[in-house]
């Protein structure tokens, strides 16, 4: 680390859980960022500022002007440009260290595979089952921890699926493909601006904590927000011992 | 003594009580959640009686494999949790 460096992530190295070793973890590491929406924008932020070396952002869309209300990555003069290009500006204004890597797609096949066991760390910040599927089994083939996020109208889930640690479950043991058919996306129901702000901040949490290698994550643990009431529940998950993604095969 | 929840997102359509019950079964506890609120049966269970599609329950943490078998035992200390899959991001 060069001398601004140690001042830039001054506020992270006096902590005693990062410091030196764990800011220069931070720093070497790659993050996977499926979505650059209402959870990949304040995941991605968090990240950039907090001096994740490559952040890869994918995400196939434009900036709309609905997506404003919440997607804080992008700005009004963005609108109808790509937004992994709008995302990787802000990005670069708060921390020009960062290396952004820009895949204006939806991953999914082999291109995912790679992308995948190529990152540290794997942020799952889209709106829909069959790429939340996909990202899960790609995390489980290559053994990286996911942080799984999603929000809709006033209700947020939050999770960490690290198969790292062999009790944790996966994705699919929690939530099983084809069962979860009733997709409700954010532009028919709604979505609570800063609900989106809570849970992918707590995605950029869970990830730099996963990172650093420090606390307890929530693997084996899914968290429950609800915003209207401003309550927060958690519930254990354990491993479906028969599930055809990470079970025995 | 058995606790069954529910999530919160039933709670825009419905009241949700949280119910201590001594049941043993699963059916047992989901009947004295619905006998507590007798509209909470429509968004849980379908016409014969099986657990929707879209809606997950796990006791202690595992999930309910089979939709249709409400015999599923419980502890003492059991706790039920009724939700949902959520995306949108
Ligand atoms: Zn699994």
């Amino acid at each position: 680390m060069n001398d601004e460096q140690l001042l830039r992530y001054s506020r992270h190295i006096l902590l005693d859980q990062i410091g030196i070793e764990g800011q220069t973890r931070l720093l070497e590491a790659r993050a996977l960022v499926i979505g650059a929406g209402g959870l990949g924008s304040p995941a991605a932020l968090y990240l950039a500022a907090a001096g994740i070396g490559t952040i890869v952002l994918c995400d196939g869309d434009t900036v709309d002007l609905t997506n404003l209300q919440r997607q804080i990555l992008h700005h009004t003069p963005s609108v109808g440009r790509p937004k992994v290009e709008s995302g990787r500006d802000t990005l670069h204004l708060i921390n020009p260290d960062v290396d952004v890597i820009a895949l204006q797609s939806r991953l999914d096949g082999e291109r995912l595979d790679a992308e995948v066991a190529a990152a540290t760390v794997v942020l799952d910040c889209c709106d829909n089952f069959a790429t939340r599927h996909a990202v899960n089994r790609a995390c489980v083939r290559r053994a990286k921890p996911l942080v799984s996020g999603a929000a809709i109208r006033f209700d947020g889930q939050i999770s960490v699926f690290d198969r790292r640690r062999a009790d944790g479950p996966c994705y699919h043991c929690l939530f099983p493909e084809g069962e979860d058919v009733e997709e409700v996306r954010c532009a028919v129901m709604g979505v609570f601006a800063p609900l989106t702000g809570i849970v992918g901040t707590m995605q950029a949490a869970e990830a730099l904590k996963l990172v650093a290698g420090i606390g307890e994550t929530l693997n084996g643990r899914l968290l429950l927000f609800d915003a209207l009431s401003a309550d927060w529940r958690s519930i254990q998950l354990a491993r479906d011992p028969a599930c055809p993604v990470c079970g025995p095969a | 003594m058995p606790r069954i929840l529910f999530t919160q997102q039933l709670r825009r359509f419905t009241v949700t009580p949280e119910v201590d019950t001594p049941a043993t079964t699963l059916q047992g506890a989901l009947d004295a959640a619905f006998a507590a609120n007798p509209q909470l049966r429509g968004y849980v269970l379908d016409e014969q009686g099986h657990v929707r599609r879209h809606v997950s329950i796990f006791i202690d943490g595992r999930r309910l494999r089979d939709r249709a078998c409400l015999a599923e035992p419980l502890g003492a200390e059991s706790e039920i949790y009724v939700m949902q899959a959520l995306t949108g991001g």
